[in-house]
Order: structure tokens, then C-alpha cells, then sequence
């Protein structure tokens, strides 16, 4: 599974180790995924679970009870 | 033998000949029960204690005169006192463990998302997609979500004719030979609650979404204005994009007038004027499909900065893009009789209020535009009364008591002197209409009419914010993903289901994540469950705030306490009953978090009613002698029934408030 694999310089995973241990992430794994996740998921945008969820905020509009 | 025969056909053409006499006597004892008149006024969020000082006043003569002459109770609200609840109990004569009406707001336990309780909008189920084009194979369809019977449709069954103008939790209306048009649960023409826009050059105004609306910034050059309105999103085209119409309006460069030009109408409005309702055609598919929807436009500023509000687009009663009404020619017949009219659930636009696009006296014509069409409605049909039942619902009270209680209680966090020299007398003014109202309903009862006076719940103060998934955060219920400690976002998306025993959803419920019902729940059901529920019920009962030394939570129900039904299972496992003077947080009923817990309400949404029921009761009055002790809402169906002989059905919860 070679080509799963990342190259980062010591340095940075020195900084990802810590990070994610101040944030409470069971590894440095865990934490390098999620953050990419985001990334991810701000550049491409519009997953489905994003658009169902901007839909949601679109037809609960309006309702003075609720902001 | 043979004249055993001509004797079983005589007794045959004899039993033939009773039964058709019974028919027709029964026939004829459903005809005279139809001449029976009956009158509820449903008067949404009619407080008792605000009714009696008003009374004290001598402000509600005809009020007066009914509880003198006649007879008052407090009435028994909801659990959740919460309009969609409150008007199901009202229509089904059950509590919501059998309409399954729990909240305005309910979610899907599969992806926890939130969405409306009452009605929801199906997109065609099969399409064929043709270039940007996507046909529908299949028609879409709106869905009521309330369950149960109406008790209207009981009187159908029984040839009593009935109206019913706007009762809530009603969209699309229940399939009835009456007379029915629907009420809060109508969407707009998106889709939503209403959504309105807003057209400003001015940079204080900013841009962009907002809680009720959009606001689109514009540019002014050479005295014209080029903008679009947009209208439904259009199912035909990948994405649904919205249909946008464009519009210019043109500036008189000497006087405070404008002239907007839209499709094939020209409107001219002085600065500070209403529109009359404006029809607008949507095409989606051009020469082949298009919807129309009606919309008011109000001219707010002219110059130095020009600044347009468009109401939300409703459905046109006309011809309705969804069903508004039964028959389905209702709308129209209404139309043609009072002219266009709001059909979105909630007309009057508080969001715009809050959402500081209209000032106070700006909402407030609004509110007395919607509070107009709801009394040509009541004078056309009270006007019609011959016999049977006559429902006329009224929203303006509890509106306006959510915008204005700031301007007469000191208290408020939002009281402000200047707002209350204008406005401290706003609601006293509507309670009067609904006087007048009464007086012609009164007017109209001769001896073989009762008139029943009701409303959903009272009204209390929001002062304060208690904002649920934040304490249940705090107390280790909610676990948020790792690295989201800082910010979580709205809609429960940084929410760790896989460790979250418990969330707060709605105005009022709180959800056990309960294995077997939620998606990713974890706690078990029974013994577990149950004690989950008792150790939150009794955590929540002792918080007091530090500000104010009170306790924000008066009660809290348990499910399997308070409902009865077959719908049960998809009730909050606990209901959360606010002190008066506090509600559920503006974030937290979708799944937001804050960063403090309690907080002051300083929005002009000052007064509120979804707190602990029994501080809320709504009001009862009837020219009839309530023999009942403790009615109820549910008691309204059963009563209803009554007058005209009819049992009620054994799902019925409640009781005729008269025997």
C-alpha cells in the first residue's frame, strides 16, 4: 500500500505529534485525516451530506421561533 | 306454502319500506342537526391574565359580556405548549403521542438532521434527466404529517357542513367535503416559512442571508434600479436553481416616488407605501410548465439610499402550485371574494423585524395588512353561516405578543423608552379587534348557536436563554469530535454520536441517543434509558441561574408520563418545561452550541409561550354553561362533536365540555 503513503519532513510530523495530542487525537494519524478531511470537503465543497445539510438550513428559514 | 311466500315478501317489502323510513328519518335528523350553528373562534396565544386586565380596563366589552352571560375557563394547553401541538390536540381530539406532533422542529434519527414537524415537500420520485434539464416522471406532492382524523372530517361523515379558515398543522388540508383552507404548516413559494428579500444600496444594510430573508445589494445609476426576485427553485433544472424574474424600478429624481416595473405590471409607490399584492408568473419550463405566486412590495426609502422589501412569495390562492384548500376550488372562491390574500403558514413577517430590514411600525402595518385579511375572511363566511360548524383562526395575538411584550414589561432586556411611548399599547390594541370580531360572532348566535371562544396557550416573557445542548455539553451528554472543542457548528455536525448519550432538538425536546431508534445510538433501552432520563430530569430541575437566583426549568416530563399512542415512540424522551421569563436559546433547538448557557434575550421576539404548560394556559369562554372543571385542548373535538349527537371516536382523549 505504498502508494497510501505520505512523505513529510521530520520537522512538521514533529508538529502534527503535538497537535494532536494539545487537541486530544488518539494518534497523529487520526488527526492528519480529519484535518484533511475539512480541508477536502472546504476546496470540493459539495458533498452530499453538505448539500443535504445546506437544503436543511434553506427550509427551516423563516420561522421566527428559531434563528 | 304458497302463502308462506307472499308473507316473507310482504315482510321483506315491509322491513324494506322501515329502513328507508329510517334512513330518511335519519336523513332528516342529520338535516335538523345541520341547522345547528356552531361558532369557534380560535384565537392563537389569547392570554387569560392579559384578557382580564384588558377586561379590568373596559376595553373587551363583548368579552366581558360572554364570560358575564356565559361562562370562562382557563384552558389546558399542550405538552409542549407549542402551536403545531397545541392545534393537532385541538383537530384530533388526541395528545401527541397519537397525532405525532411533537415541536415545530422534529429530525430524522437516521441522520439527525432537523426538519418541520407538521408537513413536508416530495421532489418528483422519478426523473429523466435531459441535458440541464431534469423531467419529472412521477408528480411531487406535499405530505401532512399530522396523523388522526380532523374532527371536521367526523361531521362530514355525518352530512354536518363545516368551514375551516387557517387552523394550523393542516397543509396540504385533510381530504374533507368541508370547506377548509390551510393554515401555519404553509410553506412559500421556496419552500420555507418566508423568506423575503431585500434591496438596499446602503453598505450599513450588508448583504447576504439572513434568519428571514436575503439581502441583495443594488446600485442606483441614472435613477434606475435593475434587480431580479426570485421565485421557487425550478425541479426541471439540474440543481433546482431558483426562477428569477427580473425587475426595475425607476426613481423620480425630484419626488420620494418609484415606479416598478415587473413582467407586464407597473407599480408606483410613494417612499414608505405598501403594494397591493403583485402576481408574478414563474416559467419552468418554457411554453410548458410555469407557477405563479403573489407577493407585497413595500417601498421603504427612496433616496439617500434606496432600500426595497419584497414579502416572501406566497402561493397564489388562485391557482395554487400546491393544494391550499378543500375543495381544491376553495382558495380561488375566497380569492374572488376578498382578492388575493397570504397563504404562507405565518404571515405576519416577525424575521423581518428581527432581522432589523423593517422597523417597528413598518412590521406593524404589516401585521395589520395580515390581521385585515383574516377578518374579510371571518365577515364572508360569518356572513354565510346557515347551520353547521364555522372555524375562524386568528393569528394576530400571538404574533404580536412575541414582537411587542418589550415594549410594556420593563423587565425585558429588550424594553427600550422610546419603543414603549409607541407601542406599549400594540397588543392592547389587537386584543380589541379581537373584541369587535367577538361582538359580530355574538351578534350573528341566535338560540340554536354556540359561540366557543378558545386559544392554543397564554403568553409569558422571554427574558432569558437557556441554551440546552450547551449544558448538555458541559455535563459530558454531548461529545464533539475531536479538535472541534473551540467551535462546534450548527446542525449537530462536530457532534460525536458515537459517544453522545443525549441532545436537546426542538424547543422543548430532549432525546435520549437511544440504540435501536437513533442511527448511531448507544444507550440501551429500558432500565438504562430510564434511569438516563431520571438523573438529566433531575440535574436540569436544579439549575439556577446566577444572574436572576431562579430556576430556568420548572418541569420536565417523562414520554412514557405524559403520551399515549401510536405514536409514542418518535416522542422526545423528555420534554423540557421553561420558568416563565426563559426559554430554549435562539441556537440550541438546531443543534447549535454557545459558549454560555444562560443568556439575556435582547431581540424584539421578547414575549414566548414554549415553556412549562401549566404556566401557560390558553382561555376558553363559550355563551353556553362549561360544566367542565379542567378542560382541555383536546376537549375541543369531543365538544365539537357533542352538539350535533355525534360520540366521539374511542382515540379521543377528552370530553365534551358542556355534559
Amino acid at each position: 500500500m505504498l502508494g497510501n503513503r505520505i512523505k513529510l519532513d521530520d520537522d512538521l510530523f514533529e508538529k502534527i505529534k503535538k497537535c494532536s495530542e494539545m487537541a486530544g487525537y488518539s494518534s497523529p494519524d487520526e488527526f492528519v485525516v480529519h484535518v484533511l478531511e475539512k480541508e477536502v470537503t472546504a476546496i470540493l465543497g459539495t458533498g452530499e451530506d453538505a448539500d443535504d445539510e445546506e437544503a436543511v438550513r434553506k427550509r427551516l428559514k423563516g420561522l421566527g421561533y428559531i434563528e | 306454502m304458497n302463502e308462506g311466500i307472499p308473507r316473507k315478501r310482504i315482510a321483506c317489502l315491509l322491513l324494506l319500506i322501515a329502513s328507508g323510513y329510517m334512513m330518511v328519518g335519519c336523513g332528516r335528523r342529520e338535516s335538523e342537526a345541520a341547522r345547528h350553528k356552531v361558532i369557534v373562534l380560535g384565537i392563537d396565544g389569547m392570554d387569560p391574565q392579559l384578557l382580564h386586565r384588558y377586561e379590568q380596563d373596559g376595553r373587551m366589552p363583548n368579552f366581558e359580556r360572554l364570560e358575564q352571560r356565559g361562562s370562562f375557563r382557563e384552558l389546558r394547553t399542550s405538552i409542549p405548549p407549542q402551536s403545531p401541538v397545541a392545534w393537532s390536540n385541538v383537530i384530533t381530539g388526541m395528545n401527541p403521542g397519537g397525532h405525532g406532533v411533537y415541536d415545530f422542529i422534529e429530525r430524522d434519527p437516521n441522520t439527525m438532521l432537523p426538519e418541520f414537524s407538521m408537513a413536508r415537500v416530495e421532489a418528483p420520485a422519478h426523473t429523466l434527466s435531459l441535458g440541464s434539464w431534469v423531467i419529472p416522471l412521477s408528480a411531487g406532492k406535499a405530505l401532512l404529517l399530522r396523523r388522526g382524523r380532523a374532527f371536521w372530517q367526523i361531521l362530514d361523515e355525518h352530512g354536518i357542513p363545516a368551514t375551516v379558515i387557517h387552523i394550523p398543522a393542516n397543509f396540504p388540508p385533510a381530504e374533507s367535503r368541508s370547506r377548509t383552507l390551510a393554515g401555519m404548516g404553509t410553506p412559500d413559494m421556496q419552500g420555507t416559512y418566508g423568506i423575503f428579500s431585500f434591496y438596499t444600496d446602503d453598505p450599513m444594510d450588508g448583504e447576504g442571508d439572513r434568519s428571514g430573508g436575503v439581502i441583495y445589494p443594488v446600485q442606483v445609476q441614472d435613477h434606475q434600479v435593475s434587480a431580479k426576485l426570485y421565485g421557487p427553485p425550478n425541479t426541471v433544472r439540474k440543481g433546482s436553481p431558483q426562477v428569477p424574474i427580473d425587475f426595475t424600478v425607476w426613481i423620480d429624481p425630484t419626488q420620494p416616488v418609484a415606479k416598478i416595473a415587473i413582467q407586464d405590471r407597473e407599480i408606483v409607490l410613494r417612499e414608505g407605501e405598501w403594494s397591493d399584492w403583485v402576481q408574478i408568473k414563474f416559467t419552468l419550463i418554457p411554453g410548458l410548465e410555469s407557477a405563479t405566486g403573489i407577493c407585497r412590495m413595500y417601498m421603504k426609502q427612496v433616496s439617500p439610499y434606496f432600500k426595497l422589501y419584497i414579502s416572501p412569495v406566497n402561493i397564489d390562492p388562485s391557482q395554487p402550485a400546491l393544494p391550499l384548500s378543500t375543495p381544491a376550488s376553495y382558495s380561488k372562491e375566497l380569492w374572488k371574494q376578498v382578492g388575493f390574500y397570504y397563504t404562507q403558514g405565518i404571515a405576519e413577517d416577525t424575521k423581518a423585524l428581527s432581522d432589523r430590514v423593517l422597523t417597528d411600525g413598518e412590521y406593524l402595518e404589516q401585521a395589520r395588512i395580515v390581521l385585515a385579511e383574516q377578518l374579510r375572511f371571518f365577515d364572508v363566511e360569518l356572513a354565510k353561516l346557515h347551520g353547521g360548524m364555522l372555524f375562524a383562526y386568528f393569528s394576530s395575538l400571538d404574533q404580536n405578543a412575541h414582537m411587542f411584550w418589550r415594549a410594556f414589561d420593563k423587565n425585558s432586556p429588550a424594553y427600550d423608552p422610546d419603543v414603549s411611548a409607541k407601542y406599549a399599547d400594540t397588543l392592547e390594541w389587537f386584543y380589541q379587534q379581537m373584541d369587535q370580531m367577538l361582538g359580530k360572532a355574538l351578534a350573528k348566535a341566535d338560540g340554536d348557536t354556540t359561540v366557543i371562544v378558545m386559544s392554543d396557550h397564554g403568553f409569558a416573557p422571554y427574558d432569558r436563554s437557556f441554551n440546552l445542548n450547551t449544558w448538555l455539553l458541559d455535563n459530558g451528554y454531548i461529545a464533539l469530535k475531536p479538535g472541534q472543542r473551540s467551535k462546534p457548528g450548527d446542525l449537530f455536525t462536530d457532534v460525536d454520536w458515537t459517544h453522545t448519550r443525549a441532545y436537546g432538538l426542538g424547543l422543548n425536546g430532549l432525546f435520549l441517543n437511544l440504540r435501536g431508534r437513533e442511527h448511531w445510538g448507544i444507550v440501551a433501552p429500558g432500565a438504562e434509558a430510564e434511569a438516563l432520563q431520571n438523573e438529566i430530569r433531575d440535574k436540569l430541575l436544579a439549575v439556577r441561574d446566577a444572574v436572576t437566583g431562579l430556576a430556568p426549568i420548572t418541569r420536565v416530563d417523562r414520554a412514557q408520563d405524559v403520551y399515549s399512542g401510536e405514536s409514542v415512540r418518535d416522542a422526545p424522551d423528555l420534554v423540557v418545561g421553561y420558568n416563565r421569563g426563559y426559554r430554549a436559546g435562539w441556537a440550541t433547538d438546531l443543534g447549535e452550541f454557545t459558549t454560555e448557557v444562560l443568556e439575556p434575550n435582547t431581540e424584539p421576539w421578547s414575549g414566548d409561550h414554549c415553556i412549562d404548560y401549566t404556566l401557560v394556559p390558553g382561555v376558553l369562554l363559550s355563551n353556553k354553561k362549561i360544566v367542565r372543571q379542567a378542560p382541555a385542548l383536546t376537549d375541543i373535538a369531543p365538544t365539537v362533536l357533542a352538539e350535533y349527537g355525534i360520540a366521539k371516536p374511542a382515540n379521543m382523549v377528552g370530553q365534551s365540555v358542556f355534559k
